[in-house]
């Protein structure tokens, strides 16, 4: 048995700073490079920029002083607390509906998704035609029904953002519709056996079963879908352009109409005045989801 | 071929030391096996010889050459994982020829290896196959093969039995043991069932709490070990250990247990009154009659035939005992019968330390 | 009929309550898009659930680019097509590598990167819109199609990273020691046996990053003003603007538009489900 003459049994430092990298830290601070730069060049510094942007204090006084951003406000909530809870509540049943084994449910959720999978511009330009007052599909069959002119859709400010609003869930819904039917299906079925055969109804199953299992995860939707609502542009602008009058703008779409005037400080007063919403939302969602 | 070599090894995880400080070589081509139980360290100290742990202090050489800041690759050592690490997407041959693949190997050569290890293994009539359509046992030796086409200085195995079912292990046990014979590399092996260690072992070294306890040849532990670890440890079913204290009185010793019960120890070690434990192997203890001269009175509780051999449950004062015996002798639950022992085969360990007392 | 009859027969009739206006509530828009894309302006004006006579002539109208504000169609559509592309791939290897470096290779910083994409991912792309706009000014980037480009995947990666890690925790830590043993490089290992294994999730994450870019507005409105850069979505987007538009023109454009989305999800939905849902449901 040969003994070595090594010297002193030195304590090697336990941390990662030796002489030189291996090759494995090398190359993972390598091929993560990318996505940090790409954070730092367009993230970080257009964050910073448009805080920067937004830094006068007039900048917010004029925001305030200007009504169509107080009406934005208004809109922006309605659209956010009306339309997302109303889309959440009918996400539920759906995720109910779609979990049911039939095979012509099946290829209706194939078409389900269409809604989320196309592209905005199209469909929404769709409704706008339909709607439109003279020759659109909608007051068409309404004066074949009713002998009556339907309404100016367009151009009522409440009709139009409720038609917006709707358009939003159109899109929407299949989303969140595919995740609470994920969270449904994550629920053992022996649950629903054993409350069947202890004679429960569907309402006291639902109550005592689904919902408490999916109760979180409607939660998390719930809050994601507000903060992602808030940013909804399309929805508002393609329909109606946050028209009539300027009435049915809501925070997504200011921030282009403020760059139009040019008056890009304001556009980014608008977004700073809303993270006080957003910000906790989002620390919410961080908490549930990084680990 | 090749020794490996650890001195004075410590590893600590953050500020949890898990080894405390291990030496000990290996043979040029010797069977060396790391047992003991969950805990110990013995993963941890192979996967340090593998590269895949971090040395926290001292050294490892292998044929003489400190490797710690050497890559894994360029150790020249190849291991067999508990649970494979086969890759789900390449064929048994692929598996098998990828660590040539790496090092761009001429396509003659690496068949040549592929087909040499197959053959050995039983492995030709898989090699287009994919892991997943494989069994446990198969997939076991696919790990094996892509080893053997390493032709590595020394062969490390991860408890590489542990995921298979008992009858498939013995089978397994057999060939692992058979590969080495044949091959004759340097095979480093960690196991925690010690049936493992002492059939397949030209070396045990046994660990706990991250300290090695003994290392010897398998036969060397068993009759004599150490410390009392160790001869609870190894041997199946467990030695038998009663706690008293010596008494010496006349002519002969014995060791006193509470209860009463006199266990003879005849020229035994031990100063009078000191506290001991008192060790006798299930196999080393003999049915006589009760009034035998020297004997142990004890009752059966429990009679347990295995068929070729008995296991009896033997209740002696306030100790309860195993006794395992050849044929079937004629005996009840509930009877009393005598032990007797043979004081060469008889076991002392200090009660506070766990060492053995010499003789 | 038994009382099991009728019970079943109420079950049908309520999942028919909800499915029939289910049905006819996702595709009005769509059928609608349909209706003006095969009606003849006429037609199409008069307000009709059903085109008396069906045509196909708005379709050669638009292919051959033979209407003035369709004078680019097939420019437009090939910018789409590259764009999308670009980001799809361009997003593919700006995560996988993240990926693959936090998961596997546990670089130092690395949970801070997830949490900082994680962050990026839940702020609404609109927020950041006009900062974007300002800032390829200043990058000098404006009116070039890669401002886009790079735009879509600075909003792409973070989902795909997130899911790409996810995914990644999943395969067993043996298989890297294994290749560690059998000699792997980290590009080996990256390449060899990363790759190969994470292929249903790095198909889903190309499709939804390829979905993103295709469908974006916002972005593609604000960064692209040349009539000849812009992509189709932009295009029609101008078409609105003025009053004598032929509608039935834009309608059909805007089908076909929104077909290629269509195609390939349904083609890679079986990746695209459980890539979606499996960070979602995560309790």
């Amino acid at each position: 048995m040969a003994t070595l003459a090594l010297p002193e049994a030195q304590r090697l430092p336990s941390g990662p700073i030796k002489k030189g990298m291996s090759p494995w830290q090398k190359w993972g601070l390598i091929l993560l490079a990318p996505y940090v730069v790409v954070f730092l060049v367009f993230v970080l510094y257009p964050v910073g920029y448009g805080l920067w942007l937004a830094r006068h204090p007039v900048s917010y006084q004029k925001l305030f002083d200007d009504p169509i951003f107080l009406r934005s406000v208004y809109n922006t909530l309605a659209f956010v607390i009306i339309g997302i809870n109303l889309k959440m509540v009918v996400a539920l049943v759906l995720s109910g509906f779609f979990v049911t084994a039939r095979t012509w449910i099946k290829w209706l959720s194939l078409l389900f998704i269409l809604p989320w999978a196309v592209p905005s511009i199209p469909t929404i330009l769709s409704v706008r035609f339909m709607l439109n007052p003279e020759w659109g599909l909608i007051n068409s069959l309404i004066f074949r029904f009713t002998g009556d002119d339907g309404p100016n859709w367009l151009n009522d400010p409440m009709l139009a953002l409720g038609i917006a609003m709707l358009m939003h869930i159109w899109k929407s819904l299949p989303f969140w519709t595919l995740i609470l039917v994920a969270g449904r299906l994550a629920i053992p079925a022996e649950h629903y056996e054993a409350a069947s055969v202890d004679g429960a109804t569907n309402w006291q199953k639902f109550r005592f079963i689904t919902w408490p299992s999916m109760r979180t995860l409607y939660l998390t939707c719930t809050i994601l879908s507000m903060i992602w609502t808030m940013g909804d542009f399309n929805s508002v602008y393609l329909l109606t352009g946050g028209g009539p009058a300027d009435l049915t703008h809501v925070l997504a779409t200011l921030g282009i109409r403020y760059l139009r005037l040019d008056e890009v400080d304001m556009s980014m007063a608008a977004i700073v005045v809303a993270l006080p919403a957003v910000l906790p939302l989002v620390y919410f969602m961080m908490k549930r989801l990084s680990k | 071929m090749a020794t490996v070599s650890f001195q004075n090894i410590e590893k600590s995880f953050g500020h949890t030391k898990v080894i405390q400080g291990i030496s000990f070589d290996i043979r040029e081509g010797e069977f060396m096996v790391l047992v003991g139980p969950s805990g110990c360290g013995k993963s941890t100290l192979l996967r340090m010889l593998a590269g895949l742990e971090e040395i926290t202090g001292g050294f490892i050489a292998i044929d003489d050459k400190v490797v710690n800041d050497i890559e894994s690759k360029d150790r020249d050592i190849a291991m067999v994982f508990q649970s494979y690490a086969l890759y789900p997407h390449m064929t048994v041959g692929e598996n098998m020829a990828f660590s040539l693949k790496l090092r761009r190997a001429d396509p003659a050569m690496m068949a040549e290896r592929v087909a040499h290890a197959s053959k050995i293994l039983n492995l030709d009539p898989y090699l287009e196959r994919f892991p997943r359509e494989l069994s446990g046992g198969q997939r076991q030796r696919v790990a094996m093969g892509r080893a053997i086409v390493r032709d590595p200085k020394v062969f490390l195995f991860d408890e590489p039995l542990s995921n298979l079912d008992a009858k498939l292990r013995v089978a397994m046990r057999a060939e692992i043991k058979a590969l080495h014979q044949r091959l004759k590399t340097t095979t480093v092996y960690v196991t925690h069932d010690q049936v493992e260690a002492m059939t397949m072992a030209d070396r045990i070294v046994v660990m706990h709490d991250g300290r090695i306890e003994q290392i010897g040849a398998p036969l060397e532990l068993y009759d004599h070990p150490d410390n009392l670890f160790v001869a609870q440890f190894i041997g199946s079913p467990a030695m038998n250990v009663m706690n008293g204290k010596v008494r010496r009185d006349g002519g002969g010793a014995h060791v006193e247990v509470a209860g009463g019960v006199r266990w003879p120890l005849v020229h035994g070690p031990g100063a009078e009154g000191q506290a001991v434990a008192y060790g006798i192997r299930p196999g080393d203890l003999r049915l006589a009659s009760p009034d035998a001269e020297g004997a142990v009175a004890a009752e059966i509780v429990v009679v347990e035939p295995t068929g070729a051999e008995t296991e009896l449950l033997i209740q002696a004062g306030d100790d309860q005992l195993i006794l395992v015996t050849h044929g079937r002798p004629k005996v009840n639950p509930g009877e009393r019968i005598g032990l007797t022992i043979d004081p060469a085969k008889v076991h002392v360990f200090d009660q506070g330390t766990g060492a053995r007392l010499a003789a | 009929m038994s009382m099991n009859t009728w019970r079943k027969a109420g079950t049908e009739a309520k999942l028919l309550l909800i499915g029939i206006p289910l049905f006819i509530w996702t595709m009005l828009p769509i059928y609608h898009l349909c209706l003006f894309a095969f009606s003849s302006k006429d037609e199409a004006m008069g307000g009709r659930m059903w085109p008396e006579h069906p045509t196909l002539h708005n379709f050669e109208v638009v292919f051959r680019e033979q209407h003035h504000y369709l004078n680019h169609f097939w420019l437009q559509m090939w910018n789409s097509l590259f764009i999308a592309v670009t980001v799809g791939l361009l997003t593919l290897v700006v995560a996988t590598a993240a990926a693959f470096a936090i998961s596997r290779l546990k670089v130092r910083g690395g949970r801070t990167v997830m949490n900082l994409a994680l962050f990026t991912y839940f702020i609404p792309a609109a927020f950041l819109a006009v900062p974007m706009y300002k800032t390829m000014g200043v990058y000098g980037l404006l009116n070039n199609q890669w401002a886009l480009i790079l735009a879509m995947t600075t909003i792409a990666a973070p989902y795909s990273i997130w899911v790409l890690k996810q995914a990644s925790d999943k395969l067993p830590w043996e298989l890297d020691e294994a290749a560690k043993m059998d000699g792997a490089s980290p590009l080996q290992l990256f390449r060899l046996v990363y790759l190969p294994l994470m292929t249903p999730s790095l198909v889903a994450i190309g499709t939804y990053a390829l979905l993103l870019a295709w469908n974006e507005y916002l972005y593609a409105f604000l960064l692209l003003s040349n009539d000849r850069d812009v992509t189709l979505g932009v295009a029609l987007g101008n078409f609105l603007a003025a009053d004598d538009s032929p509608w039935e023109l834009l309608m059909t454009t805007g089908l076909i538009y929104a077909l290629p989305p269509a195609a390939i999800y349904y083609t890679f939905k079986r990746y695209m489900v459980g890539g979606l849902t499996a960070g979602a449901v995560k309790s």
